[in-house]
């Protein structure tokens, strides 16, 4: 019977560690990063992963040692220890230097991402000439691109729902809102999550560096319909960026004739 | 102790075999429903009785039964008269447009399923078989797609069974029973099986679900007839701000048109059991005649809907300072524009007309009510959310041609359409963030001129 369990709980790291090795084949692993930081966020969630992963194996390994060791058909009496305070201070003193070091690992990129003072100066877009402003609403998206003044919160807005439109290789800012509850704009593919406040307006940016078509999804609870909130975030070349806004705006300033809309 | 082994391998293999079970892709299997009757039909009287008696309501529905199929086979019953036409509303409309509105472009739809479908296209053209996953959204192309699966083993699968896949997939569009399905996926939980806006999420919902079985829609460019095929599309591609409808865009374009269709299904099906409950009312009798004729009748509506477009010739004008202002003008005279009435001197739906005063329970309550009956309120049109768009076309629509089903009247004849871009003109300039205050300076200014505007309402 020990032989039994000690093999049974071999095959928890075993197997776990196994699904992660297989993960990518599967495609349960990351979708592909196409953000100018997605590497530096795969890249903390890798050391968190392997500092996880090595304490999981070694206290596995231990569980399924000490189940071999200590079994009930083992001769002997049990003997009753209580406390060891070298060894508190040691399980104390470890976890708490990983956490620190977790925690300032983390902050450069945190910075780079999160914080207004560093966002991308000199682009085109910056924080005060955002590219779009996005509103989420139940239950989905809205852009809505500045006029040809530039400016968002004017007549000659130019408004689309569901998809984002934005060029490729540019540092793109735009400015996140919600107009009832809390909602949270998240791309897997950029490696970027930010919650949309009622009432905040919020700067956020990245840049993409790869074309492609993908998903825009509400990563907070947001009601009954959050399952349909999705929206789609297309990467384009920057000329074909210029042809989508001027279909757009052709679209929107049109005597609704020609598109029969 | 001893027990325990064999107990588990025994669970074991249970969850196993019961796990095998599941997996055979075998759902259970639905009995055939039926649509209900709308319960105008089936109301009772003040003496207990239905309005329309038993035998009548029967009828009645099993003559829609005949004309519109149910909701797992749902078909239009053809006319005589079609055979010559060539024209088949239960054909899937693909490549061939529908002579009832002929908006459908195959290439932009092939285009677009090209987009839609990249995924699989992609895995089809890699080989990659097992990857080419069909959601239940189309359930004709996963049964399509099986099906092709079946007739090629693995191993025989060349070029020629690339093409032919890639094929169904691009040329994908929906008929009749695959978009009920997806309306009974997506649509049903909120405007219910028959489009009566009364599925289990409507009660939850402000403004509640339309219900399409008036025929009735708002957001629309034909005034107050029936939509164009166009702009049903419109709304569910764009979706309604402000209320609970969103866009449906993550679907392709022949998805959403499969659904257009069969949204004018329900909505027609709505229409004809409307007008054989006011023939049965009227004449205390119904008959064969009368149901077919009520058909006819409801299709050449619908048919008609492309001729009923009411557009706008020439460019649209850019605002500019003059035009607001004569706009607000408009928007403030009593006699011409008179949207202040409703809409507030502001543009915050706060108008005096849209209230009364409730005698009883001494609140003030909205004065008007929609078709379907619920209360509504003029706009606010400082927020900057139209729900039938936010696009100078779309406004001039809305106050030339008032909105179908609801108070907003159609603009008095005396308005030129000159006239109509102007207040086009001055509503956007209410909703502009960056100019609130002066806007609101300006009618606190102009405050004088409304109480004028307004005695001379009651003249």
């Amino acid at each position: 019977m020990r032989y039994f369990f000690t093999l049974m709980l071999l095959l928890v790291p075993i197997l776990g560690v196994w699904t992660f090795v297989e993960a990518d084949r599967w495609q349960l692993w990351f979708p592909q990063n196409v953000s100018s930081f997605g590497g530096e966020i795969d890249g903390l969630f890798n050391l968190i992963l392997y500092m996880v992963g090595f304490t999981f194996i070694v206290t596995e390994l231990a569980l399924a040692w000490f189940v071999f060791k200590f079994s009930a058909n083992r001769p002997g009496k049990a003997v009753f220890t209580h406390g060891s305070h070298k060894l508190e201070m040691i399980w104390t003193a470890i976890p708490a230097v990983a956490l620190l070091f977790i925690a300032f690992s983390q902050m450069e990129t945190w910075a780079k991402v999160k914080f207004e003072s560093n966002f991308p100066k000199g682009g085109k877009y910056t924080k005060e000439r955002p590219i779009a402003e996005l509103w989420a609403s139940q239950f989905d998206w809205r852009v809505c691109y500045p006029g040809d003044d530039g400016a968002i919160g004017t007549a000659d807005d130019l408004e689309r729902s569901y998809e984002f439109v934005v060029p490729v290789n540019t540092d793109i800012v735009f400015h996140l809102r919600s107009r009832d509850v809390i909602h949270s704009f998240f791309v897997p593919e950029f490696r970027l999550k930010q919650d949309a406040l009622p009432g905040h307006t919020i700067p956020v940016w990245f840049r993409a560096e790869k074309e492609g078509i993908y998903d825009l999804v509400c990563a907070e609870l947001c009601g009954w319909g959050h399952y349909k909130m999705s929206g789609r975030m297309t990467v384009v070349s920057q000329a074909e960026f210029d042809k989508r806004m001027a279909d757009i705006k052709a679209e929107w300033f049109s005597n609704g004739k020609e598109q029969g809309q | 102790m001893s027990l325990r082994l064999p107990l588990c391998a025994v669970f074991g293999l249970a969850l196993w075999v019961s796990a095998c079970q599941l997996d055979k892709d075998q759902k259970p299997a639905r009995g055939v429903v039926h649509y209900s009757l709308s319960s105008a039909t089936t109301a009772l009287g003040d003496d207990g009785e239905p309005v329309i008696s038993a035998s009548a309501q029967a009828g009645i529905a099993g003559s829609l039964e005949m004309l519109f199929g149910t909701p797992q086979a749902p078909s239009y019953q053809l006319l005589p008269e079609w055979k010559d036409e060539g024209f088949n509303p239960n054909w899937p409309q693909f490549a061939k447009g529908d002579n009832g509105s002929g908006e459908v472009d195959p290439a932009a739809l092939r285009a677009d399923n090209q987009i839609y479908w990249r995924r699989q296209l992609a895995a089809i053209d890699a080989g990659l078989w097992e990857r080419v996953f069909v959601q239940d959204f189309a359930p004709d192309l996963v049964t399509q797609w099986k099906q092709l699966c079946a007739e090629t083993p693995v191993e025989a699968r060349n070029d020629e069974f690339k093409k032919a896949a890639r094929e169904a997939f691009e040329n994908h569009y929906p008929d009749l029973a695959a978009s009920s399905e997806l309306y009974r996926q997506q649509c049903l939980h909120c405007h219910g099986p028959e489009g009566g806006g009364n599925g289990p999420t409507a009660p939850f919902l402000n403004p509640r679900p339309r219900d399409y079985r008036h025929g009735t829609f708002k957001f629309t460019a034909v005034g107050k007839a029936q939509p164009r095929r166009a702009d049903l599309y419109r709304i569910l591609d764009e979706g309604v701000t402000g209320t609970s409808m969103p866009s449906f865009r993550r679907f392709s374009q022949a998805q959403l048109h499969g659904l257009v269709d069969y949204v004018r299904l329900l909505s027609m099906r709505g229409m004809v059991e409307r007008s054989l409950v006011a023939t049965y009312t009227e004449e205390e009798t119904l008959t064969a005649g009368d149901t077919i004729d009520a058909y006819a009748e409801v299709w050449e509506k619908w048919q008609k809907a492309d001729s009923k477009v009411l557009n706008f010739d020439g460019a649209v004008p850019a605002p500019t300072a003059e035009s607001i202002a004569h706009g607000r003008t408009l928007f403030m005279d009593a006699k011409t524009g008179n949207c202040f009435s409703c809409h507030g001197p502001e543009g915050r739906g706060d108008g005096t007309s849209a209230f009364v005063l409730n005698p009883e329970t001494h609140k003030v309550v909205p004065a008007y009510k929609d078709d379907w009956g619920n209360e509504i309120l003029p706009r606010n049109l400082r927020l900057g959310v139209f729900r039938g768009g936010r696009r100078p076309i779309d406004i001039y629509r809305r106050i030339k041609y008032g909105i179908a089903g609801g108070p907003m009247p159609e603009a008095a004849s005396s308005l030129s359409s000159d006239d109509i871009w102007h207040l086009v003109h001055y509503v956007g300039s209410l909703s502009e963030r960056t100019q609130h205050k002066a806007a609101a300076a300006h009618a606190d200014h102009a405050a004088g001129a409304h109480s004028d505007g307004a005695s001379g309402e009651k003249h």
